[in-house]
C-alpha cells in the first residue's frame, strides 16, 4: 500500500482524530462563529427575529462604562489572586517535599478544595465571611471583623480574592510539586559538591529547572481568574451596589439578564480576545530561555 | 464479537435518540415561584395520575428572563411558563399562544392582552406594603394596632419613636435585595401618580427633575424614617433576608417593607399570630397612603410552538385551576396565594395575602407599572443600596436613577407608539 497518497493520510488522520475533530467542530468552532455572528445582530435572546445591526453591538461595548468598570476589576482582581496563588502554591509544594512527616496527607489536603465546586465553596465563604467571621468579631470586640466584608465594595473584592487563592493554591501546589520531584537529584548533589549551601541550591539549581512548572501555573490562573464566574455568583452576586461584578458576570448579565444579548456576545468576544493575548504573550516570555533538563 | 458489541453500540445509539420523541409528550410547566416549588411537584403527579398526562414541574433559580432565553435559544421551550408580567409582554407576542377564546377569560381583571389577544393567565394577586406584627407592637403600647392610625409618616415615626421608648431597640427592618429596593420600592414612584408612562417618559426625556418630585420625596422621606430605625443600621448592606423576616416573624421588629409573598419566608419562623400589611405611610393627601400596590402578579402563557395535543393538555389545566373545586383548593389553600379570578371565592389562610384581598376587594390596589427594562432592578437597585448603605444622599440618588432612565431603552408600547413591546419597541425607540 502507497503511503505516499492524499488519500491514505485522509483515511490516516479521520481513523485516529475523526471523531474528535467532528466533536471540536460541532461543539467549538460552530458556536464560536455562530457566536461570532451573532454579534452583529440585535437580537435579545428569545425572540424570533435576529435584525442584523453592523457593528453597532461593538461601539456599544467599548461605550459600556460598566462592562470596562468591571474589566478593571477583573484585571485587578487577576493580578493580585495569580500572585498569590503561585506564591502560596510554591512555598506549600516546597514545604511538602522537604521531606516533613506526613506530607502525603498535606499533598492530599491542600489539593482538597480544589474538588469542590466553585458554587458550593461561595456558599460556604459566603457563611464564614458574614456569619462565622461577625461572630468572632463581635464577641472578640475586633473592629474590622465587627461587620461582614462582603458589605464594603472593597471588601467584597478581598473576599472573592481570598477564597480563589484557597481553591487553586493546591491545584497549583501539585504542579510544583511535578517539577520538584522532576528536578534530577544529581544535579542538586553535584551542586552541593560544588559548595552550594541549601538554599542557593533551591535558587540557582532547582527553581531554573522548573521553568515550565512556572509558566503553567500562571497560565492556567491567568485564564482562570480572567473567566472566574462560579465564585463571584455564589459569593458576592455582584454585590454590593454591582461593585464586584467581574466581566464574566457582567458578559451573562448582559446577554440573559438584560437581553441585550449581541452587545453580551461582542463584550464576551473582547473578554476573550484580552484573555488569549495576555496568556498567549506571557507563555511566549516564559518559554524564552527556558532550561531544557 | 465485534459485531456484537457493534450491534449493541447501535442499540444504545438508537435508544438515547429515540428516547427525546417521548419527552416532547411531557406537558412541561415551568414554575418561578420558589415559595410553591414543592406543592407545583405533589400537584404535578397526582395531576398526572388523575388525568392521563405527563405532567411535570421544573424550577429555576436564574431570573425568569435569562433561563426562558436559554431554553428558546436550545429550541426546547416549556408548554406552560410561569413568568412576570412584563415577561409576558416581551415574549408574548413571539411565542405565546392566543388564549382568547378560554372561558376564563371574563372572570380576572388581571388578564394580560396583547394586541387584542390573550396571552397571560394570571396566576395570583400581590401586593406590596408595610408588613407589621401587631402583637409586637401591641406588647409595649399595650393597644390593639390600628394601621389605619399611622397613615401619614409623622405618625409612623412618632409610633415607633414610642416602640423604641418602650424597650423595642430597632422597630423596623429593610431588605437590601436590589429587586426589593428598586422594583418594589422605588417603582412606588412611578406607579403612585396618575400617569407612570408619561412619568418615565418624562425621566427618559430628562424633562422630570426627579429630585424636585413630590412622590420621589414623600417616598424617600418614608425610606428615611425606616432606615433610622432599622435593625441593621450600622451594616444595611449585610442584612439577610431570612435575618430581617425571622426578625419581623417573631416581633423583634415589628415593621418591614414587602409583599404578600413574604409570607412564605416568615412562616419558616415561629411566627406571631396578628401581622398583616399596611399602605407606605406618607405625609400626602393623595390617598396613596390608604392603598396598597399591585395586582396581576406571575402569569402563565402557553407555547405556540409545541403540538396541538400539548397545547390542549395545558388549557385544560389552566381550566382546572380556575373553575375545579381541586384547583381552587390547591391555589388558595395549598399555594397560600390571593387568586385572581372572581369565581374562586375560597378564604385566603394566611394574613398578609389576607390583607391583600381586602384591599383588593376595596379596589384599594395601585395598579403594577410593567414596563420596566429589563436591567432596571439591578441598576437602579445598586443606586438605592447606595443610599441605603449612605454611600450617596437623596440628590445624587435622583441623578443616578435619572441618569439611568435616560440612557435605558424603553418598553412601554404607551410611550413607544403602540409597537407590541419586546424587540419592536425596543428599535423603535432607538
Amino acid at each position: 500500500m502507497k503511503r505516499n497518497t492524499m488519500s491514505y493520510k485522509v483515511r490516516q488522520f479521520l481513523m485516529f482524530a475523526g471523531i474528535p475533530t467532528v466533536l471540536f467542530i460541532g461543539v467549538i468552532i460552530i458556536p464560536f462563529i455562530y457566536g461570532l455572528y451573532l454579534t452583529f445582530t440585535s437580537w435579545d435572546g428569545v425572540s424570533k427575529a435576529k435584525p442584523f445591526v453592523g457593528l453597532s453591538n461593538y461601539a456599544a461595548a467599548f461605550s459600556d462604562t460598566a462592562f470596562w468598570t468591571a474589566m478593571g476589576k477583573t484585571v485587578l482582581y487577576s493580578a493580585i489572586s495569580v500572585v498569590l496563588v503561585n506564591v502560596l502554591a510554591f512555598l506549600l509544594a516546597y514545604l511538602v517535599t522537604s521531606g516533613i512527616k506526613g506530607q502525603n496527607f498535606f499533598r492530599a489536603g491542600f489539593f482538597i478544595p480544589n474538588l469542590i465546586g466553585g458554587i458550593v465553596l461561595g456558599y460556604v465563604w459566603k457563611f464564614v465571611f458574614n456569619r462565622a467571621f461577625v461572630t468572632i468579631g463581635k464577641s472578640l470586640h475586633i473592629g474590622f471583623m465587627e461587620t461582614s466584608w462582603l458589605a464594603t465594595p472593597a471588601g467584597a473584592i478581598a473576599c472573592l480574592i481570598i477564597v480563589s487563592v484557597w481553591q487553586y493554591a493546591g491545584y497549583m501546589m501539585l504542579i510544583y510539586v511535578a517539577g520538584f520531584m522532576s528536578v534530577p537529584k544529581s544535579l542538586i548533589e553535584a551542586s552541593q559538591i560544588d559548595g552550594c549551601t541549601k538554599s542557593q541550591a533551591t535558587w540557582k539549581v532547582i527553581v531554573p529547572l522548573m521553568r515550565a512548572s512556572f509558566v503553567e501555573c500562571l497560565f492556567l490562573t491567568i485564564t482562570r481568574c480572567f473567566m472566574v464566574y462560579d465564585v463571584n455568583l455564589s459569593l458576592t452576586k455582584g454585590e454590593p451596589f454591582n461593585s464586584s461584578v467581574l466581566a464574566a458576570m457582567h458578559v451573562y448579565n448582559q446577554a440573559f439578564t438584560y437581553k441585550n444579548y449581541g452587545v453580551g456576545q461582542a463584550e464576551a468576544l473582547i473578554l476573550f480576545i484580552v484573555c488569549a493575548v495576555v496568556g498567549v504573550l506571557q507563555v511566549q516570555i516564559g518559554r524564552k530561555g527556558e532550561v531544557g533538563a | 464479537m465485534r459485531r456484537r458489541t457493534a450491534a449493541v453500540m447501535a442499540t444504545i445509539l438508537v435508544a438515547t435518540l429515540g428516547a427525546t420523541p417521548v419527552l416532547a409528550d411531557e406537558l412541561s410547566v415551568f414554575n418561578s415561584k420558589s415559595e410553591i416549588e414543592e406543592q407545583m411537584e405533589d400537584m404535578a403527579s397526582d395531576y398526572s395520575d388523575e388525568n392521563d398526562v405527563d405532567m411535570e414541574v421544573y424550577y429555576s433559580q436564574d431570573t425568569v428572563a435569562a433561563h426562558l432565553s436559554t431554553k428558546y435559544a436550545s429550541k426546547d421551550p416549556y408548554v406552560l411558563s410561569m413568568v412576570d408580567a412584563k415577561d409576558i409582554y416581551s415574549l408574548g407576542p413571539d411565542h405565546a399562544l392566543d388564549l382568547s377564546d378560554q372561558p376564563w377569560v371574563k372572570d380576572s381583571s388581571q388578564i394580560i392582552s396583547i394586541d387584542g389577544k390573550v396571552m397571560g393567565f394570571p396566576v395570583c394577586i400581590e401586593a406590596r406594603g408595610v408588613i407589621y406584627n401587631a402583637d409586637a407592637i401591641k406588647k409595649i403600647t399595650g393597644e390593639d394596632f390600628d394601621p389605619a392610625s399611622v397613615k401619614t409618616l409623622d405618625d409612623f415615626d412618632a409610633l415607633c419613636q414610642k416602640l423604641v421608648d418602650g424597650g423595642m431597640e430597632a422597630p423596623t427592618g429593610i431588605m437590601k435585595e436590589d429587586w426589593s429596593l428598586a422594583a418594589h420600592y422605588l417603582q412606588e414612584v412611578y406607579e403612585e401618580r396618575e400617569d407612570p408612562s408619561a412619568f418615565i417618559k418624562g425621566l427618559h426625556d430628562g424633562t422630570v427633575d426627579l429630585a424636585k418630585d413630590e412622590k420621589f420625596n414623600s417616598l424617600m422621606d418614608t425610606f428615611d424614617v425606616l432606615m433610622k430605625y432599622n435593625y441593621a443600621k450600622d451594616a444595611p448592606i449585610a442584612a439577610e433576608r431570612e435575618t430581617t423576616e425571622q426578625k419581623l416573624a417573631e416581633g423583634e421588629i415589628a415593621f418591614m417593607f414587602g409583599g404578600n409573598w413574604d409570607w412564605s419566608v416568615i412562616n419558616a419562623y415561629d411566627y406571631s399570630e396578628n401581622m398583616g400589611m399596611m399602605p407606605v405611610p406618607q405625609n400626602t393627601d393623595d390617598g396613596s397612603n390608604e392603598k396598597l400596590v399591585g395586582g396581576g402578579s406571575k402569569y402563565f402563557f402557553i407555547d405556540n410552538s409545541v403540538s396541538e395535543d400539548l397545547q390542549k393538555q395545558a388549557e385544560d389545566w389552566l381550566n382546572w385551576l380556575v373553575n375545579t373545586d381541586d384547583g381552587k383548593d390547591f391555589l388558595v389553600n395549598t399555594c397560600a396565594l390571593v387568586p385572581a379570578f372572581k369565581t374562586n371565592t375560597l378564604d385566603v389562610s394566611d394574613p398578609l395575602g389576607k390583607s391583600v384581598k381586602s384591599y383588593a376587594d376595596d379596589d384599594k390596589l395601585i395598579a403594577n407599572y410593567n414596563y420596566d427594562p429589563d436591567d432596571h432592578y439591578s441598576v437602579c437597585g445598586a443606586s438605592m443600596q447606595k443610599y441605603l448603605a449612605g454611600e450617596i444622599d437623596r440628590a445624587e440618588l435622583a441623578k443616578e436613577v435619572e441618569a439611568y432612565w435616560q440612557g435605558a431603552t424603553l418598553a412601554d408600547p404607551a410611550v413607544t407608539g403602540g409597537a407590541a413591546a419586546g424587540t419592536e419597541a425596543a428599535t423603535e425607540a432607538e
